[in-house]
């Protein structure tokens, strides 16, 4: 069991939220997606791969059998998920401070949500509702989302590129190749093994993997 | 000033950087206690002589006691409060980082290869204990100090050793103490640089408490979002004081009076390969569009000359033009020009690259990437990651070709939280790159370079100009770690109570 695979770190955060305030968090949500402007703090925070809030209705857990006796809860529950870089210890400051307005706005009506600053209450509380993650699969563990991002890029450009330029004489083919290189220069960053983030989910990697210390 | 420090409280070395008042040799002491009380009763003596914040007066002028001759500092590794029998309660306050110490973090500082511990100097594999640091005008009297700790130690009993296993200048490895100094021009002018030429300690954090904050401010605080900069909080570099998630520091040990006005300091010995840079800069500089200075100071964010910023002064015929309006502003308008900047005429790096050691340790505003109002704060990912730095050279270049000379940086990191400062730039910001959007692409200068598989980084072109940017390739290490520990560095009422055995958590 490990929150940790390759370059990404996995959080599932459930916490109650009264089911008659649940509408407002469903709108919340809509008018972010229908105005990036409002997420643009999220997006540009670099070290997130991928974030998801999700409304679960006090009635819509699933059962995996009609014979599993239905529960009666009294809360409805968000679900927040994401993968990021580095560890939720390492990188809590990062959010808290970047986005703390947004944090606030999407937990604001969260059972016992203490807003994001100060800090040790909301990392308390998120440690508190956080479900450790059993079982996490990495199809590309040297990448992390930038590195994904900057590939496809590279991609698109380089098969542009040799259609576009492949024949042309070799003053402008090196022309061309330059403002390729130009264009693309953000992409360039190395991909390599992630560092070593948190010595006990390394300890429990090399366990697994039989490595010897 | 929202804020005032009790000074004399506060060790000194936490608020000043003793070079900056001509304090130009230094040595290190490392010590093991063998005897607990014994141990307590050595630094009682000690703190006797420990030199506190409090401001120096003028020479003559009777308003606050002069500038001494030696200054000495304490500071405890966590096997040390162990044996000064500190309480259980009170140890366990104490954060993971620190109990563990830095030999046990080499797989988060990327301390391996030529930097692992095996191959550190032979003290680090005594029991550290304590660390005593004596700072001195002259060499004289760093002697003279340094002959009165000895007899404190003799006094001792046997209750506390000097460790011996520094290397030195003439290949010795035994030595019982480590020397540093302030390098020094053909002149014999000392001068603020280190052995591969680049000026050093120019802009270390400013926080609140501190005096003359408005002077200095201006580039080493936390900039804010409509362009001017604040001091940080003070509990970013002290524990028991609010730090900038407004609340007080995590890494506190209790009881308070243990915590307040202390603070955690990271000792590193960092040898410099002199040899194998001179070669990669001249080999580099070879296929590089601009002067070898240029590429110098491409690696740094600096020229080496006098340390003018390499935003501000991009290229060869830039950094003419910054030179003349330098020699042409007086003694605040030069500070100024020296710390006063941020990224946001250069966010895709075209003048001061991402990979830029300035860039690197302290982003400014940068990771914003020009996304206007990306976060609540520009510094939002910075102003916890900020980290006082003390030391001073050591050792001399006998051979600038060659790299087994005994030379490089006594580096030394202060801050409130070492997991969250200085391990997290070391780690995140050093070694790796994501945050910079630059994959595994480590800093030039610190970098933990690896000789099978070496890194290489990308100095950006003008963005739309159709030039390339250039590749800086095979980039070896080139500072390698030679030892270090984390240390507890306790306010001065704090070292009485360790000393008078009477630190009490209940």
């Amino acid at each position: 069991m490990s929150n940790i695979a390759g370059k990404a770190y996995a959080m599932n955060v459930i916490t109650p939220i009264r089911w008659y305030m649940t509408w407002i968090n469903k709108l919340i949500f809509k008018t972010a997606l229908s105005n990036p402007s409002t997420l643009k703090g999220l997006v540009t925070l670099s070290l997130i791969h991928y974030a998801r809030w999700v409304i679960i209705p006090r009635d819509g857990f699933p059962r995996l059998d009609p014979s599993q006796p239905k529960e009666e809860l009294n809360y409805s529950y968000m679900l927040f998920f994401s993968n990021f870089n580095g560890s939720w210890d390492q990188y809590v400051d990062s959010f808290t401070f970047a986005i703390p307005s947004g944090l606030d706005l999407f937990w604001k009506w969260n059972v016992r949500y203490p807003k994001s600053v100060p800090l040790t209450p909301f990392h308390n509380y998120i440690r508190h509702n956080q479900i450790d993650t059993a079982h996490y699969y990495n199809a590309y563990p040297m990448a992390s989302s930038n590195d994904v991002k900057s590939a496809q890029k590279i991609k698109k450009a380089l098969i542009n590129f040799n259609t576009a330029s492949a024949d042309k004489p070799p003053e402008e083919f090196l022309n061309d190749y330059n403002k390729l290189l130009n264009d693309m220069q953000h992409h360039f960053g190395d991909m390599k093994p992630t560092p070593i983030v948190s010595l006990s989910a390394d300890a429990v990697r090399k366990r697994y993997l039989q490595i010897p210390e | 000033m929202t804020q005032q420090l009790d000074l004399s409280d506060i060790q000194g070395n936490v608020i000043k950087a003793y070079g900056r008042y001509n304090f130009q040799k230094a040595r290190y002491l490392f010590l093991r206690i063998d005897d607990g009380e014994k141990g307590r009763k050595f630094i009682g003596a000690i703190t006797t002589k420990v030199t506190s914040a409090l401001p120096w007066g003028k020479p003559g002028d009777g308003s606050a006691p002069p500038i001494p001759q030696a200054t000495t500092n304490v500071a405890f590794t966590f096997n040390g409060l162990q044996a000064l029998e500190i309480p259980t309660a009170s140890q366990r306050g104490f954060p993971e980082d620190f109990i563990m110490g830095m030999a046990k973090r080499k797989d988060i500082l990327g301390d391996d290869g030529p930097s692992d511990p095996a191959n550190w100097d032979k003290v680090w594999k005594e029991k550290v204990h304590v660390w005593i640091s004596i700072n001195g005008q002259s060499i004289d009297a760093v002697k003279k100090r340094y002959d009165w700790i000895q007899e404190q130690i003799e006094a001792s009993n046997g209750g506390v050793v000097l460790l011996t296993g520094h290397r030195g200048e003439k290949g010795e490895d035994s030595l019982p103490y480590q020397d540093a100094s302030v390098l020094y021009d053909a002149t014999g002018m000392p001068v603020p640089k280190e052995h591969f030429g680049y000026t050093d300690g120019i802009g270390d954090p400013v926080f609140e408490g501190q005096t003359n904050v408005a002077a200095r401010v201006l580039g080493r605080g936390k900039l804010m979002r409509d362009g001017t900069w604040l001091p940080l909080a003070t509990g970013e570099f002290l524990l028991g004081h609010v730090d900038e998630a407004m609340e007080y520091p995590k890494t506190a040990p209790s009881p308070w009076l243990l915590a307040h006005n202390g603070t955690f300091m990271v000792y590193r010995k960092l040898h410099e390969n002199v040899g194998t840079f001179n070669r990669f800069l001249d080999e580099q500089s070879q296929i590089f569009d601009g002067s070898k200075e240029m590429l110098a100071a491409k690696f740094a964010g600096r020229w080496r000359d006098n340390g003018a910023p390499v935003v501000h002064a991009p290229d060869d015929v830039g950094k003419a033009e910054w030179d003349r309006r330098y020699a042409a502003a007086d003694d605040a308008g030069k500070k100024k020009m020296l710390t006063d900047f941020t990224y946001n005429e250069d966010i895709h790096g075209a003048k001061c690259p991402f990979s830029a050691h300035l860039r690197r340790i302290n982003p400014r505003g940068s990771l914003e990437f020009g996304v206007s109002n990306a976060y609540d704060t520009p510094g939002a990912l910075v102003n916890r990651r900020r980290i006082l730095r003390r030391g001073l050279p050591y050792g001399e270049v006998k051979d600038p070709a060659r790299d087994d000379g005994n030379h490089g940086i006594i580096f030394m990191a202060l801050n409130a939280d070492i997991q969250r400062q200085f391990e997290f730039v070391q780690q995140q910001w050093i070694n790796y790159a994501n945050d910079f959007k630059e994959g595994n692409d480590k800093e030039v200068l610190l970098g933990n370079h690896d000789a099978n598989n070496p890194g290489k980084v990308v100095l950006a072109a003008e963005p739309g100009s159709g030039k390339p940017p250039h590749f800086v390739s095979n980039i070896p290490r080139l500072v390698e770690t030679r030892g270090g520990d984390y240390f507890f560095i306790p306010s001065i009422t704090a070292l009485k109570l360790i000393a008078g055995g009477i630190v009490d958590p209940t």
